[in-house]
């Protein structure tokens, strides 16, 4: 899956941080060509996904009130949410993290800090695994 | 958004964060000089604790790889502490040990922002035939300054055929300095003109803090002593002259790359009953960047020692209940630990009696009390030394792949893994055409750089998770888990395109190119390593019946 077929897709990104907020717009919409959505909270994100609508959940690990994984449990509760892709982004990457991560059906993780010229890559990378080939290009 | 565009809202956005890394940095200097007078809150510790787990995670998004390396370390430092603090409710005492480390690691991350920091190369650079960061983990960034621009054009496409990729540092920045200190995040290397020499070399020397100094190779108009001994003592690494020799370089390039990965690293073991001491040892060579274990129940000893996989060993001498000598020789019962080097932590100081206790499997001691600074470097130089000759050992020393038996047993835990778990995983067996060729016309000497200039280009094409070995004189392996034999086949065809188009000089004039020949199995199909590895080969056979310089399939009889 090349990045230009991703072009549009719809990406809701939950980030605490103003400035990665910042960042991961110019990286998925600008370069990566995502049609994104930015929340700052597990609550917005819920508060959104009726209208957005998205067919990717990038979702940061540690936020305070709901962190990653409750936001990604909430969302789950939402019917038309309940197979769309979830990829967790976390500074700390341990192989049991990892493990627990894709166990609560993540299908990947992106490994904090992330580079924001490849990042659009990254995911389609990570969306072609997902759909059954491999990382090369 | 045009390109220029998006470049400039990254400058604008890495500047904003700089400002803001700038207040926590100083924020967290005041916590830590909060810590050193011992009045810092357990809430005050949790929230230092969580602006460096941010930092770790956002610099290097910033353009602020080192910035984010080195909090990580001081967030992992204070990881326990914090731990200890969300079990019982209240903060210890034990982070007094670490105080004078600490602090100086946060007022070390001052000079790690930078205003402007280090450009990232454009897109249209960064997929250079197929190599990409992010399959790829290991992708080597040159700088390259030369003021001939036909001489730039011809080192960015020739290193981008070894996977290289180049970024051009022009002469005429007024900010020389400033760009030296920016890229030299994002590279490893720097190859510069001979007139250039002299100012990049004193500036990478001045810029030389934290023993990360950027190398540099020099490229002369002309090859003579005189120049080679100018370029030595302006600081040189390297010395090369045009004609280039593209081989070569590429292989210095990437002894430089590995010597720099080396040395940051170590893996110990402590075992050492007192735990508190034993926490302090953690905290202090973790903040080093040492990655360490406690043995916490010496029961678990060679549990700890197989899963942990350590470069050396810290052993005490007393342990309640327990010898360290007796446990340095059990250890000793396993024939792969022979090597392992265990050194003894002991307040035994007088000769005699080390020496006794060495003979019992020990190699070293390090007598208590030992300051930290100590502490550290002997045993990031122990840990250096020991991979060092374990890397003499398992690697082909011409190449620095895994040697036969090592790759052999690489395929085997493979097969196991990608059967057990269900995915496909492949192997491939490479040999260079006509290579007796090679080495009859030209020389032995030039057909070890024809075998050098294959194994660089397979570690920069492949990923970090496959495995390479060298399996005999030309031939090499190569494992790829995760990957059917379709994408095997396209990924060793596009490293064989790549291979051919590598120019190879004979003797001054002549040139010449190598193809090589490649047969590929599925491990799947097999349920023994070795019958694996016969299927590659004789896909490989094939290959090389039907003509050579190619990519065979090794099919299963119906």
């Amino acid at each position: 899956m090349s990045i230009d077929k991703l072009s549009g897709l719809r990406v809701l990104c939950v980030e605490d941080d103003p400035d990665i907020r910042a960042i991961a717009e110019l990286a998925l919409g600008d370069v990566g060509g995502f049609d994104v959505k930015l929340c700052a909270s597990g609550a917005e994100a819920l508060s959104v996904v009726d209208d957005f609508q998205p067919e990717l959940v990038l979702l940061d690990v540690m936020m305070p009130g709901m962190d990653g994984p409750e936001t990604l449990r909430a969302l789950r509760a939402y019917e038309s949410l309940q197979s769309t892709p979830v990829i967790f982004m976390t500074a700390r990457l341990q192989p049991d993290e990892i493990k627990e991560y894709l166990a609560l059906g993540a299908i990947d993780v992106i490994p904090k800090p992330f580079d924001p010229m490849t990042l659009g890559e990254q995911i389609g990378g990570i969306l072609d695994r997902h759909s059954g080939t491999t990382g090369y290009r | 958004m045009s390109v220029n565009d998006v470049q400039a809202s990254l400058v604008a956005l890495r500047s904003k964060f700089s400002g803001r890394a700038r207040e926590e940095i100083l924020f967290l200097s005041r916590q830590a000089e909060k810590m050193s007078e011992g009045k810092l809150t357990g809430a005050e510790l949790s929230e230092a604790y969580h602006v460096l787990h941010r930092l770790a995670g956002s610099a290097g998004t910033f353009g602020l790889p080192d910035l984010g390396e080195a909090a990580r370390v001081l967030e992992k430092s204070l990881k326990p502490h914090v731990e200890r603090l969300a079990a019982t409710g209240v903060a210890d005492d034990a982070i007094a040990p670490v105080e004078p480390l600490f602090l100086r690691g946060i007022e070390g991350l001052f000079g790690l922002v930078t205003d402007q920091p280090a450009s990232v190369p454009d897109s249209q650079n960064k997929t250079v035939e197929g190599v990409d960061d992010d399959s790829h983990g290991t992708q080597v960034r040159i700088l390259v300054c030369h003021q001939s621009a036909d001489v730039r054009l011809s080192l960015v496409q020739g290193l981008a055929r070894y996977g290289f990729q180049c970024l051009e540092v022009s002469l005429t920045s007024p900010d020389l300095a400033g760009v030296i200190a920016e890229s030299s995040r994002v590279a490893s290397v720097f190859v510069v003109g001979e007139q250039q020499l002299e100012g990049v070399a004193s500036e990478c020397r001045s810029q030389n803090v934290g023993g990360r100094q950027l190398p540099v190779l020099c490229l002369a108009g002309h090859d003579s002593f005189e120049k080679r001994y100018w370029a030595a003592e302006a600081g040189a690494e390297g010395f090369f002259s045009e004609p280039l020799d593209f081989p070569r370089l590429a292989d210095s390039i990437e002894r430089l790359v590995s010597e720099r990965r080396y040395r940051l690293s170590g893996r110990v073991l402590i075992v050492e009953d007192d735990s508190d001491l034993a926490e302090h040892y953690r905290l202090v060579l973790e903040s080093s960047g040492v990655e360490v274990r406690l043995v916490s129940d010496t029961r678990h000893l060679m549990q700890d020692l197989a899963e942990f996989q350590p470069d050396i060993v810290l052993m005490d001498v007393n342990l309640a209940g327990r010898s360290g000598i007796t446990l340095a020789r059990l250890i000793r019962f396993e024939p792969r630990w022979l090597s392992l080097p265990i050194i003894y932590l002991s307040s035994e100081d007088d000769p005699e009696s080390q020496l006794v206790a060495m003979s019992e499997g020990a190699d070293e001691f390090l007598s208590k009390p030992i300051t930290d600074d100590y502490l550290v470097r002997s045993v990031l130089h122990r840990c250096h030394r020991a991979r060092q000759l374990s890397e003499l050992m398992n690697r082909d020393s011409l190449t620095g792949l895994l040697k036969h038996a090592l790759v052999k047993q690489q395929v085997h835990k493979e097969l196991a893994s990608c059967r057990r778990l269900g995915y496909r995983s492949c192997v491939a067996m490479v040999d260079l055409d006509h290579f007796k060729q090679v080495n009859d016309t030209w020389g032995h000497g030039c057909g070890d750089r024809v075998i050098k200039a294959l194994a660089n280009l397979l570690k920069n094409r492949l990923r970090e998770t496959d495995v390479i070995g060298r399996y005999g004189g030309e031939e090499f392996v190569v494992v790829l888990p995760g990957c059917d034999v379709g994408q095997a086949q396209s990924v060793i065809e596009g490293i064989g395109r790549s291979f051919s188009e590598l120019l190879f000089f004979g003797n001054d004039e002549d040139s010449f190119s190598v193809t090589l020949s490649a047969g590929i199995a599925a491990l799947n199909d097999f349920s023994d390593g070795d019958v694996a590895l016969e299927a590659a080969d004789q896909a490989l056979y094939q290959r090389k019946s039907a003509g050579r310089n190619g990519v065979s399939v090794y099919t299963v009889p119906e």
